[in-house]
Order: structure tokens, then C-alpha cells, then sequence
């Protein structure tokens, strides 16, 4: 045995995972050869080093509270059902939601508005799995606002068409509830933000801009005229908000 | 049928989630930093979670989702922030009048001298020193990083010698 065969078998010769005749040239080899030995020594060494001395770094509990949420949604019962079914689904959702064994969660937070924050998440989740979540790629807001007409029963008002801080990604058409949402899906370095613009008619959806954290993520709400607005990632807070101000037309 | 395999992606999509801290601990030491390690463990995971049903019952699904995470690294990550591989290849230049004193020198050293010799080795070589650490098969290993078996004995013992010689002889790095 060479010098160099032993040394790529030092390892295994030290964990015993050697047959008995590579041990057996491994141990007569650095026997006589004082260089290898010295590798080996070494060796033993920066083992103890590595696998006690090397800083570990777990994951947080947020990614892992947002991991669980991902793995939540994919189930694909709810992705893999035909369109035409959503309202029975969604209605079926509701009626879940508000059964009397989450009653103790419904008199601590308005029914509805969780509904809508619950759905949000679950909706960005949705996209998120999604195998191909859009349905029209993004080449500026003049190109994807018009692709919803005729697919949705309203336009969606959106007036900020992405920019080098929050590119704007595409679109595509999802289900909120019970009714049909236009969804744009833009991004922060490499979280995606997901914004549902559906009719606000018969939702509690506020009028003023509200902040709330479910599952781990961040979601903002409001409404404007007819419509309601949900912007939902996991990026921070401050920077969702500066999204939204900006989806407003306010200055930043 | 479709229960039993929802089932059963829901309770494989539950063990992965086991292995977060596996995953982000590659992740930190590839990344170099703790926000795009955070966002290559979430892309990992939902790439995982949608190609769930290409895992083979009764393998490591911890090296599976290991070779997720690196994939997605080389593939996307890098990519997007063009970041260059950090120390390139892992040569080792003799230092004999240092070999006398590189045991000593390695049972003493701290653990942020470790972590920072660590990352000023190629990607390869940090994710197979990691890997090993894991205690990942050669197979295993071979898997995650798409090479050969016979190549990961050789590509360890040359990554883990050049860690030596960054630990016990800084002034080279």
C-alpha cells in the first residue's frame, strides 16, 4: 500500500469500516511509514475538533413553524379537485370552520376575519407548492393586468407594476372562498409574496390597512372600493408594509 | 387509495421536517450567512414536499433532502447571487516544519477558528466534510453530490487534509 491509497483509508481504518485484509495493509502500512502515522494522529484529532468544536447551527423555530405550514398544505386534496367544485369546497370550509369544537377560537378572534387571514395563508401556501403558479409570467403590470379579462367577474386595481426591490413575477387566477381571485405574485430577494385581490362584498375585509401573523407569516389587509386586498410572505413585517405602500401609490 | 397516500405525504412531509436542523446547518455552511439559509432550507423543503412521491420508501431521507438542498444551491441559488466559489480547490501545500506541532495545534483550537477555516474551503469540500459529519454512507455522499463512489473516499481525505493545513497553518489561507 502507497501512501496516498492509505491515507484516503485512514478514516474508515479509524471507524473500522475496513475488510480485514485493507486494515491489515492500512495498520502494517503506517507501522513503518512515520509521515502517515502522523496524518492518522492528526486525523484523530480533527475528528474531535469537528464533531465537537464545530458550531451547529439549528434552525430557528420561525423557519421551522413555517415548514410545518408548508407541509400542512401540501396535501393535495384542495390543489388537485377540478375548479368548478371550489364554491361546494369552500363552503364545505366554512361550515367547518365554524363547528363548535373551534368555537373557543372563534369568541377570542372575529370568525370572519380569521376566515379571511386563514384562507390568505392557506392561498399562499397554495402557490407556493404549486407546480406551476403562474399562468402568465410577468414581463410589467401592462402585460398581466390585462391577461385577467374575461377570467375573473372583476378587474383587479393594481397600479404598482413591480420594480427592482419587489419585482413583479406574473399572475394567475385562484379561488378566495368562495369567489375568484386575481393573484400576483411578486418577490423580496427570494421570499415570494403572494397579493389575492378578490370582490370584498359580503367579507369582513377592513377598510383600513391591518396587519396580522398566522402560521409564521405576515399578512396585510385592505380595502379599496369593491375590493379587497391580502398581501401575504414571510418576509419581514416592514418590508410587506412597504410593499403595500407602495401597491398603494404612497410614498416610500 | 388517495387517503392512504395523502397519508402518506403528509407523514413523510412530517419526518422531513425532523431533519431542519440537519438542513440548515448545510445550509448555513454554504450560504455563509443566516437569511439565504433560511430561504435554501424553505426552497429545499416545498421542492421537497412536490417531489415527494419520487422518494423510494426505505432509503435516507435525510440524504434525499440533503441533494434537494445542495441541487437547489448549485442550481439557484448561486446562481441568482452569482456568488463565486469561495477557496477553490482544495490543494495542500506541504508544510513540513508545521507537521511536528499540528496535533497539538489541533486539539486547541476553537470552534470559530474551525467554523472560519471551514469556509474558506470550496463548496464540495465544506458539503462533503458535512455530509461525513452526518454520518452519510460514501453511497449516500456519492448521491448528494452526483459522483462516483470510489471518488468521495479520495475527495473527503483531500477536503479534511486541507482543513488540517488551513487550522494549523492560518497565515496560508
Amino acid at each position: 500500500m502507497n501512501c496516498a491509497d492509505a491515507r484516503d483509508s485512514i478514516l474508515a481504518h479509524q471507524r473500522g469500516t475496513l475488510t480485514a485484509g485493507d486494515e491489515a495493509a492500512v495498520r502494517d502500512h503506517l507501522a513503518t511509514c512515520p509521515e502517515c502515522a502522523r496524518v492518522d494522529a492528526a486525523e484523530r484529532a480533527l475528528g474531535e475538533a469537528l464533531e465537537h468544536r464545530l458550531p451547529q447551527h439549528p434552525a430557528s423555530v420561525a423557519l421551522k413553524r413555517r415548514l410545518a405550514a408548508l407541509g400542512a398544505a401540501s396535501v393535495p386534496a384542495r390543489r388537485a379537485r377540478p375548479r368548478w367544485l371550489a364554491p361546494a369546497f369552500a363552503a364545505a370550509a366554512v361550515v367547518l370552520v365554524t363547528a363548535p369544537l373551534l368555537y373557543q377560537q372563534l369568541v377570542l378572534v372575529p370568525r370572519e376575519r380569521t376566515l379571511v387571514l386563514t384562507e390568505a395563508v392557506n392561498d399562499h401556501l397554495r402557490v407556493l407548492l404549486s407546480q406551476r403558479p403562474l399562468e402568465v409570467e410577468s414581463g410589467g403590470i401592462h402585460q398581466v393586468k390585462p391577461w385577467f379579462a374575461g377570467r375573473l367577474d372583476f378587474a383587479p386595481v393594481v397600479n404598482f407594476g413591480g420594480d427592482t426591490d419587489f419585482p413583479l413575477r406574473g399572475g394567475a387566477v385562484g379561488y378566495f372562498l368562495d369567489r375568484r381571485a386575481a393573484v400576483f405574485l411578486f418577490t423580496r430577494r427570494l421570499h415570494p409574496i403572494s397579493l389575492f385581490v378578490v370582490r370584498a362584498d359580503g367579507l369582513p375585509w377592513p377598510s383600513r390597512r391591518t396587519e396580522a401573523t398566522t402560521r409564521g407569516f405576515n399578512v396585510i389587509t385592505w380595502r379599496g372600493g369593491e375590493l379587497g386586498y391580502a398581501l401575504v410572505s414571510d418576509v419581514d413585517v416592514s418590508e410587506l408594509r412597504t410593499l403595500a405602500a407602495k401597491l398603494a401609490g404612497e410614498p416610500v | 387509495m388517495a387517503a392512504e397516500t395523502r397519508w402518506d405525504v403528509a407523514a413523510l412531509g412530517q419526518q422531513a421536517l425532523a431533519y431542519a436542523d440537519t438542513l440548515h446547518n448545510l445550509a448555513r455552511y454554504l450560504t455563509g450567512n443566516p437569511p439565504d439559509a433560511e430561504d435554501l432550507v424553505q426552497e429545499t423543503y416545498a421542492r421537497a414536499l412536490r417531489s415527494l412521491h419520487q422518494f423510494t420508501p426505505g432509503t435516507n431521507l435525510k440524504a434525499w433532502l440533503c441533494r434537494i438542498l445542495r441541487n437547489t444551491f448549485v442550481s439557484e441559488y448561486r446562481r441568482r447571487r452569482g456568488s463565486p466559489v469561495i477557496g477553490g480547490l482544495d490543494t495542500v501545500v506541504p508544510v513540513p516544519d508545521v507537521a511536528a506541532r499540528e496535533v497539538d495545534r489541533l486539539a486547541k483550537i476553537a470552534a470559530e477558528e474551525i467554523e472560519a477555516a471551514l469556509m474558506t474551503l470550496g463548496e464540495d469540500a465544506r458539503t462533503v466534510i458535512l455530509l461525513d459529519l452526518e454520518g452519510l454512507s460514501e453511497v449516500e455522499v456519492a448521491d448528494v453530490l452526483g459522483c462516483a463512489v470510489g471518488t468521495v473516499k479520495s475527495r473527503l481525505s483531500r477536503a479534511r487534509a486541507a482543513l488540517r493545513q488551513r487550522l494549523t497553518s492560518p497565515t496560508e489561507r
